[in-house]
């Protein structure tokens, strides 16, 4: 389908807006994910598409998590190891590991990032009584990038907000390169 | 408004000539000479605004300039029928949803610029053109007054803009248009003179008009209400026109038009086409062409770009698949063979849709030429020719201004005063020259003047004086020329409000080399200078070369490659015991490892057992090592976006003929690094 305007996204923003001071906003549609043992849920609004893991070209001095870069029908588009991004163990891609291709803010606006996972798993409609805020696992002021937490069926689901957790930053960044040999 | 009162004053003149257009329009009568509804209607403007029913001469007015860019009979008529019975409503004194509308927010602070957004953005696109047309035919028009054609353009587009204006509420620039729109009407019936100083406050008020066009534009963005410039100043000069200038003064005057002599009945169609007829007649043929354009969001255009680019990777990838090569069905292999026919048509298609003349650029100059010469005293006669070679659109935006600089510079440095020109036996009116062609896939751009061309000995003395080069350097010719290219270089004795601040040529330079281009010059003491611009057709695509470092394969910019080798023992030496040098052609170059900067594992550590690049950059060259060459092809080359805006060493991406991503190396940025 050919660009459209970014409707959606300023919806989106206004709802993130509204989500600090009413909670019901985080209800919603999402889309989960494994990684790892847990659980991980991002608005499905977020999702433009999901796809098996393709062969990807590796940009040089990045930080490790950058897996680096794939052709999504004529786009050159950055992927993520989410895994190597929450410094969680590096595992090895399987006929089940998935790019989930997300819009994410970017400086300059909305921009397409993939992002590697272990497996989807459904799409959840979380109810707002199902989603409860993130204990304090931190005292730093570091900006989260969890939106909440949710418990269905007596599991888990941890909610990202996938543009704090991607978008805002440069992944070129200096600290954390493998290092020039 | 018009009330009820009004119903058997002039209105009912204005209301007979209405029907009379009315059934002009309907019985299709007027559908073959479209000029005489237009005249018709533009009369109507006139006498509803004299006869007081000012609403009503505005609607009339903007439906004449609506139905003039109505190419298409159909919709033509349709925008004619609505428009009239509208006028037909405000004329009987009848409160029309349009009439109505402007009453009920109090005339004050109203923001039109809200109200329809999709309309100011079309006002605002075709105010643009108008006014680049006019300016053109302003220029025209000063080197020949007579010139009626470019005066009726001209008038058209204050006109067109004018109605537009008043049909969105824009009344600043509707009424400067309008004040204009009347100056040039008194030139066109020989009332009023051509004056340099005439064309002078008509540009003045286009460029007027152009700002406050994109005041507008930017409301539109913004949401805010526009706020114009004060037109008082500039209105006072326009009237001031019209008023020092008797009609008694008039030169070879054309007969001048009656004063409408329509009092109530008689069919407008007798005076109008009597005056102008051819004019009109070129002016709509103009129109007709001009609406076969179709405007595109560019967003699109890239996305179909981008599909194209992979429906061409998906059919070489069909070509080449083995089950496919492998059979020997004749019919099979017709339809793949004319499916890889359509397709390299299609993408040749899609290319050729973001190029654009060049003509337009040149346009512009014309007008920077003129103010120029004009304030310097100078005479200058510019000539273009080339204007139809196309570039791409991109190309053409970022080359606006090193061009428009160089011509400045020409007019300012290169250009003799027409006393010193006869002196040195030459026409005191000087020629300036730009033109454009294509050269082995290049677009060249020239600009040339016939002045005193560049002083050798000056450029030399300042050069030391600011120790860019050794007192004792022999130059070559070129070389000297391309002193003026460096930073803070000018041999301008005095600054002058254009140039010779020094800024300029390098910016020239480095925007040229931005788009992978290179300035040239050759200059003639005495006789002048020229300034050749290549650049490639497009940004899109790059040759290049597709090298392997272990298991990553890079493009290399074929025109950042001088030559390739394997080195031979002892061609390499290590220099401190860390950098290497390779001796090439007995030039020693630095050698920058790819394998080593990028932290990949190569296949080959040893660089006997490696391959060679001599790259160039910024007039350096280094040899870049690489495993091996994989062969030369055509990229498209892709951002990567600002996530990996600024990795060093890498220019950008591209789509390999597998579907895969492949990178560019930027070499300028791996040879900086190797300094260290």
């Amino acid at each position: 389908m050919p660009p459209k305007g970014n409707k959606m996204e300023s919806t989106l923003l206004e709802r993130d807006q509204a989500a600090s001071v009413k909670t019901d906003e985080r209800a919603g549609k999402y889309l989960v994910f494994q990684l790892a043992s847990e659980e991980f849920g991002i608005r499905v609004l977020k999702v433009r598409e999901i796809m098996g893991v393709q062969d990807i070209t590796a940009v040089p001095q990045t930080p490790s998590y950058v897996k680096g870069v794939i052709n999504l029908r004529g786009k050159v588009i950055p992927v993520v190891d989410l895994r190597l991004k929450f410094g969680l163990p590096q595992a090895e891609y399987t006929q089940r590991t998935c790019i989930i291709v997300v819009q994410v803010q970017g400086e300059a606006g909305p921009m397409l990032m993939g992002i590697v996972v272990d497996g989807v798993a459904e799409v959840a409609n979380l109810a707002a009584a199902d989603i409860e805020d993130t204990p304090a696992f931190t005292t730093s002021g570091e900006k989260s990038y969890l939106l909440g937490m949710a418990k269905v069926k007596g599991k888990v689901k941890i909610l990202l907000d996938i543009d704090q957790a991607l978008g805002n930053q440069e992944l070129h960044s200096l600290e954390g390169l493998p290092g020039i040999r | 408004m018009s009330g009820q009162s009004h119903k058997h004053g002039p209105a009912a003149g204005l209301l007979q000539c209405l029907d009379e257009i009315a059934a002009q329009v309907i019985l299709g009568t007027g559908a073959g000479e479209g000029c005489d509804v237009a005249g018709a209607l533009a009369k109507l403007a006139t006498q509803a605004g004299q006869a007081g029913y000012g609403e009503a001469a505005e609607i009339a007015a903007s439906l004449h300039a609506r139905s003039e860019q109505q190419s298409d009979a159909g919709t033509r008529e349709r925008v004619l029928v609505e428009g009239l019975a509208r006028l037909q409503a405000v004329l009987r004194g009848e409160p029309s949803p349009a009439a109505a509308q402007p009453q009920t927010p109090p005339a004050a602070p109203i923001n039109p610029i809200a109200q329809d957004p999709e309309l100011i953005g079309d006002f605002v696109m075709e105010s643009r053109e108008h006014l680049a047309s006019i300016e053109t035919q302003l220029l025209t028009l000063e080197q020949n007054p007579t010139d009626s054609e470019a005066m009726h353009a001209a008038f058209r587009g204050f006109h067109t803009i004018k109605g537009l204006a008043g049909f969105l509420e824009l009344n600043t620039i509707r009424e400067v248009a309008h004040q204009v729109e009347t100056v040039l009407d008194q030139a066109r019936n020989g009332e009023l003179a051509i004056t340099p100083a005439v064309i002078d406050v008509v540009l003045q008020s286009g460029d007027f008009l152009k700002a406050s066009v994109a005041i507008v534009e930017e409301a539109l963005g913004s949401g805010s209400p526009a706020v114009f410039g004060d037109p008082t100043a500039l209105l006072a000069s326009v009237l001031g026109l019209t008023t020092v200038q008797s009609p008694s003064a008039q030169p070879a005057a054309t007969a001048p038009k009656p004063p409408g002599p329509v009092a109530a009945a008689s069919p407008p169609a007798d005076t109008t086409p009597a005056v102008e007829p051819p004019a009109a007649r070129a002016a709509k043929q103009t129109t007709a062409t001009d609406n076969l354009k179709v405007r595109v969001d560019a967003a699109k255009l890239d996305y179909l770009m981008d599909m194209v680019g992979e429906m061409v990777i998906a059919q070489s990838m069909i070509r080449h698949h083995p089950a496919l090569t492998a059979q020997q069905d004749s019919r099979l292999n017709g339809c793949i063979a004319q499916l890889s026919r359509i397709t390299g048509e299609v993408q040749r298609t899609a290319m050729a849709l973001r190029m654009i003349p060049i003509g337009q650029l040149f346009q512009r100059t014309a007008r920077v030429v003129r103010d120029l010469a004009r304030k310097h005293g100078k005479l200058v006669d510019l000539e273009t020719s080339g204007e139809d070679t196309e570039l791409d659109k991109s190309i053409a935006e970022e080359l606006s201004d090193p061009l428009m600089h160089m011509v400045r510079n020409a007019v300012d440095h290169g250009i003799e005063h027409p006393a010193d020109r006869e002196k040195a036996g030459k026409e005191p009116t000087s020629r300036l020259r730009l033109a454009a062609y294509h050269q082995a896939g290049m677009i060249v751009v020239e600009v040339a003047d016939d002045g005193r061309g560049l002083d050798r000995a000056k450029i030399l003395k300042k050069a030391r004086e600011r120790g860019l080069v050794d007192a004792n350097a022999h130059l070559s010719e070129s070389e000297v020329c391309s002193l003026i290219f460096e930073p803070g270089f000018s041999t301008a004795e005095k600054v002058t409000d254009v140039s010779g601040r020094g800024v300029g040529m390098d910016v020239v330079r480095k925007q040229i080399q931005k788009l992978r281009g290179r300035v040239d010059i050759v200059t003639r003491p005495g006789h002048g200078t020229t300034f050749y611009m290549r650049m490639p057709l497009t940004l899109a695509i790059i040759d290049g070369l597709a090298v392997s470092v272990g298991s990553q394969n890079y493009i290399v910019p074929i025109f950042s490659v001088r030559e390739m080798f394997r080195p031979q023992a002892g061609q390499i030496s290590t220099v401190q015991g860390r950098d290497e040098m390779a001796l090439v052609r007995d030039r020693l170059l630095p050698v920058v490892r790819l394998h080593k900067r990028f932290a990949v594992e190569p296949r080959y550590a040893n660089p006997y057992d490696a391959l060679l690049i001599v790259a160039e950059a910024e007039g350096r060259p280094f040899c870049l090592m690489v495993d091996e060459l994989i062969g030369k092809q055509e990229v498209v080359i892709k951002s990567l976006g600002e996530t990996f805006r600024g990795v060093p060493g890498i220019a950008g991406g591209a789509i390999l003929g597998d579907g895969k991503v492949g990178l560019i190396l930027d070499i300028a940025g791996l040879r900086g690094g190797s300094a260290g």
